[in-house]
């Protein structure tokens, strides 16, 4: 009930872009379901919509990205870390190259800074000289061993507890929220559809179970020959939903630090730890927003929704980050979160067509280095389902597909000429709403009409409330809009959709309830 | 994009701001001009509808609005401008800046002399790193008083408040009069954050329980808030095992410090102490950029208005005087040392070319007699008592410093009597 009556003005307000919330009645058919909108369903979409076929991407979420696309370490890595041979190591040097031919097309922020291992001992080294040699079979350009010196005459904070560094200047720091929002804004433009707050709840299959017919939500039937299955954290369940239980997902947490911008240039350059089993060890980089990011941890739990940090992990966190970068202050932090990363029992990413169910694709398990390899595992995807699905779907090219597509203006980054012209155009461009990152009223309107109708979704397009007051000043601003050009009474605005209202009613009203007066 | 040249331009329109720009015009300056980026004057005492503003100033208890609004009549009565709803996005080393308004687009202001009147801003519940989800209902005091008072809107039912800080005393007692529920106010420090009297007024008065020495060590809930862990802390303020206990709650209200705004001061390259978290100033209220003046909560943050509201005119005075030219440069430098027990102090450097206000808060409550100590000699003040909560304050006279003959420093501190 909550939910359809704050979500159904979305549908009469909408014009621009195809975001749908609320209850369907009617059963809706598509040549192609992708579940889960995170990089991997954005990139898949996005490659999808270069053909003349009709596309639904599904998502519970009430914004995208929401789940390990939105809470990672934003890093494109270089191709090292990963076994010469692996499916990892096929795609990670592949996407990283991706992202950099799409950045200008595709208008997301990345920097290409490089990035660092660093050895505390002898061992530590062993292990470095390991990856280079991983680094160079894999086809990762001009990776190096340098000293502890060398380090610090480029990188003045870095701790002088470490004797020597793999330096691969093909790692870059990524704006993984744009990243995500490029690759799905993109396809929308070319006609995919993007359905929010729509959970999938199973798999539809033809009776004899040899063939997908589509997917059962919240919603109502999504009909389709060809599901694909980029539910992240949540990829095995969908799998098993179609009696594939070739994989587990084990979500593993990591819980992270994001500092003032005070701190942000303590590093150039992205800092890991040795890596171990666990994971690449606690980072340290300075964002594409100037922010410095520390974290991971790398815990295992059961849970698979919940986000949650905890003392030891964020304890865990600062300290790992001091042993690479000393000078890192306490109290520079202006937020926390966490992230689950989708774990697979294989220990490489699960890439395949289904012969049965046919018309059953996964991908999934996409985890580190998933964020970088995501776009070249989607070329790949596409590439196949184009032979191997051609009974189910004819892939003709989509002769309307446009490349490209433009962000938001980010007013922060803009000259003043810019903003001057962009003022003169529309004058909201020059109505502050978020002080700590200069978003303009322009930018909040813009974000509403290409999807955002949350708090948070407001954020992750245009960056109100990421600085360092997290909110405290455009919060109330930010709802005021929202409730306006949504056309919804403000107590309905939500920080992240569901049950997650900002406000819960109006002052007064508590005495004209029952019996008070 | 042409330009906007003004004699003393003046940065927020709050009572630091107004107060200089009266200062200003009072002591000749041609063209004051506020510029301020809400659409209404008053800064943060618009929504501080509670009164206890202007005792030393006025002589009366008034709202914020109220206080406000005699303070605006003046500066409209002296001849001080104002540009509404511009927001000062970028600042040169030069004190040229530019300001962004939906009627003016953007422009550059280039003026003789600059007051930085920011204020401060509330300290986030992601400074703290508290462990736990992230979901709706957790707001900062200050939001949550412009929610209610401004907006006429409830940010929850059932209240936790972590942080003892004025702002968070007068929401305790807001939320109470709107019907909430308020379970409870967790300070971790074994003394109040706030003002004593807002202890009594707004927490006892109304039988809201108030916890020292505890705070809140993990949050609950995925879309709202459902309820947050509290625990004792030791003396180092850690938690202690074993003394954590659920509360169930929908909103968490964080009043649990004010930082001096400076993003601009900082790109105009102005020193900032690490300490206050605001420029370093003079007796003049002159930064470490000569054309450059600051007050009010931007350089430390005060606990009485009046305060702000005087500091604000002295550094309009000083900056309309800079923009005549009439500001001799300093012949003494003499550096302000804070004490063992002096936490915060502004000034930090004496120029000796006027009578000087040192405004302190204390690292440890005094709860006896005390003194105020300056040394070299000469100086000496009662007090009944000092807070961290509250400020103390002492007057030095310009004949003092130049006296000094070759002192650098000089020391103050709050020692029992």
């Amino acid at each position: 009930m909550h939910l359809r009556l704050c979500l159904s003005p979305f549908l009469n307000c909408f014009t621009g872009y195809k975001v749908f919330g609320g209850d369907f009645v009617s059963t809706r058919y598509y040549d192609v379901i992708v579940i889960g909108g995170g990089i991997v369903g954005s990139t898949v979409a996005r490659e999808l919509s270069r053909y003349d076929i009709k596309v639904a991407v599904l998502d519970k979420a009430s914004e995208l990205p929401s789940g390990a696309s939105r809470a990672n370490s934003g890093m494109v890595h270089a191709g090292y870390d990963d076994e010469p041979g692996s499916i990892k190591a096929q795609f990670c040097p592949k996407g990283n190259l991706i992202y950099k031919n799409l950045r200008e097309e595709l208008d997301f922020t990345l920097n290409e800074v490089g990035s660092y291992v660093c050895a505390l001992d002898k061992d530590e080294i062993a292990h470095l000289e390991l990856l280079l040699e991983q680094g160079k079979k894999n086809g990762v350009p001009s990776v190096e061993i340098i000293s502890g010196d060398e380090l610090r005459s480029r990188e003045p904070n870095a701790s002088r507890e470490i004797i020597a560094a793999l330096w691969a200047p093909t790692g870059c720091t990524i704006n993984n929220f744009e990243a995500v929002l490029a690759f799905m804004d993109n396809a929308q433009q070319n006609g995919v559809e993007l359905f929010l707050e729509t959970e999938m709840l199973d798999v539809i299959l033809s009776q004899d179970k040899r063939q997908v017919v589509g997917v059962k939500t919240n919603r109502g039937m999504f009909l389709s020959p060809i599901v694909i299955n980029a539910a992240g954290v949540h990829s095995d369940e969908v799998a098993r939903m179609v009696g594939d239980d070739s994989f587990i997902i084990h979500p593993r947490r990591g819980d992270y630090f994001i500092s003032d911008k005070y701190v942000g240039n303590l590093v150039k350059s992205f800092f890991f730890a040795c890596p171990s089993e666990a994971g690449k060890g606690i980072t340290v980089a300075s964002t594409t927003d100037h922010n410095l990011l520390m974290g991971p941890t790398s815990i295992f739990q059961v849970d698979r929704n919940k986000t949650a940090t905890t003392a030891e992990g964020l304890d865990q966190v600062i300290e790992g980050a001091r042993r690479l970068i000393p000078p890192i202050p306490i109290n520079m932090a202006i937020t926390t979160f966490a992230g689950l990363r989708a774990d697979p029992d294989t220990g490489d990413f699960v890439i395949g067509i289904l012969k049965k169910p046919h018309g059953f694709v996964n991908v999934a398990g996409i985890k580190s280095p998933g964020f970088t390899s995501a776009p070249a595992i989607a070329q790949h995807i596409v590439e196949r389902m184009k032979n191997e699905l051609k009974d189910l779907v004819e892939f003709k090219p989509n002769r309307k597909f446009v490349p490209e597509r433009r962000h938001i203006p980010r007013f922060a980054y803009l000259s003043m000429e810019e903003r001057s012209d962009l003022a003169k155009e529309d004058p909201r461009y020059a109505q502050i709403v978020c002080r700590c990152e200069s978003v303009t009223e322009g930018q909040v309107i813009e974000a509403i009409r290409r999807g955002a109708r949350t708090v948070a979704a407001v954020k992750i397009w245009t960056r109100a409330g990421a600085g360092r007051c997290q909110g405290g000043f455009c919060g109330p601003r930010v709802i005021d809009i929202l409730a306006r050009e949504l056309n919804i009474p403000r107590e309905e605005v939500t920080r992240h959709g569901g049950h997650s209202r900002m406000l819960v009613g109006k002052t007064k009203e508590y005495w004209f309830r029952e019996g008070r007066l | 994009m042409s330009d906007i040249t003004v004699d003393v331009a003046v940065i927020g329109a709050g009572p630091a701001g107004i107060a200089a720009g009266v200062g200003a015009k009072k002591a000749g300056a041609e063209r004051v001009v506020i510029f301020e980026r809400d659409w209404d004057l008053g800064g943060i005492l618009q929504q501080c509808i509670h009164p206890g503003f202007g005792l030393h100033i006025f002589g009366e208890e008034l709202t914020g609005p109220e206080y406000m609004h005699r303070w605006i009549s003046k500066a409209r009565e002296v001849g001080v401008e104002f540009l509404m709803n511009s927001m000062v996005f970028h600042m040169e080393d030069d004190g040229s800046f530019w300001i962004m308004n939906p009627s003016l687009g953007i422009k550059k202001v280039t003026p003789k002399s600059v007051v930085l009147a920011m204020g401060c801003r509330e300290r986030p519940l992601g400074a703290l790193g508290i462990p736990g989800t992230r979901p709706a209902g957790i707001y900062t005091a200050g939001t949550a008083q412009r929610l209610v008072n401004m907006e006429g809107y409830m940010p929850g039912n059932k209240v936790v408040i972590l942080g003892s800080g004025d702002v968070g005393l007068i929401m305790a007692r807001r939320m109470i009069w709107e019907g909430a529920e308020v379970l409870g106010v967790y300070e971790i420090m074994p003394w109040p954050g706030g003002l004593r009297r807002n202890i009594a007024q707004c927490l006892d008065d109304y039988g809201i329980p108030f916890h020292l020495e505890e705070t809140v060590v993990e949050i609950h809930g995925k879309d709202r808030l459902e309820g947050v862990t509290v625990a004792k802390v030791d003396m180092n303020r850690k938690p202690i095992v074993g003394t954590e206990r659920l509360v169930g709650c929908d909103t968490l209200l964080l009043a649990v410090g004010l930082i001096p705004e400076n993003e601009l001061s900082r790109m105009a390259g102005v020193a900032i102490n690490p300490v206050t978290q605001g420029p370093y100033v003079n007796e003049l209220l002159q930064t470490s950029k000569p054309k450059i003046f600051a007050a009010g909560n931007v350089v430390i943050v005060y606990d009485l208005v009046d305060w702000v509201s005087k500091e604000g005119e002295r550094a309009g005075k000083n900056a309309a005087l800079f923009a005549a030219g009439e500001l001799k440069e300093p012949a003494r430098k003499i550096k302000i040392l804070g004490g063992s027990n002096v936490r915060l102090y502004s000034p930090q450097w004496l120029s000796g070319q006027a009578d000087a206000t040192i405004y302190m808060r204390v690292a440890q409550p005094i709860e006896k007699r005390c003194k105020v100590i300056v040394e070299p000699g000469a100086y000496e003040k009662q007090l009944r008592y000092a807070r961290p909560g509250e400020m103390s304050e002492v007057q030095i006279k310009a004949e003092y410093v130049q006296s000094l003959g070759d002192v650098a420093e000089i020391l103050v501190d709050i020692r029992e009597a």
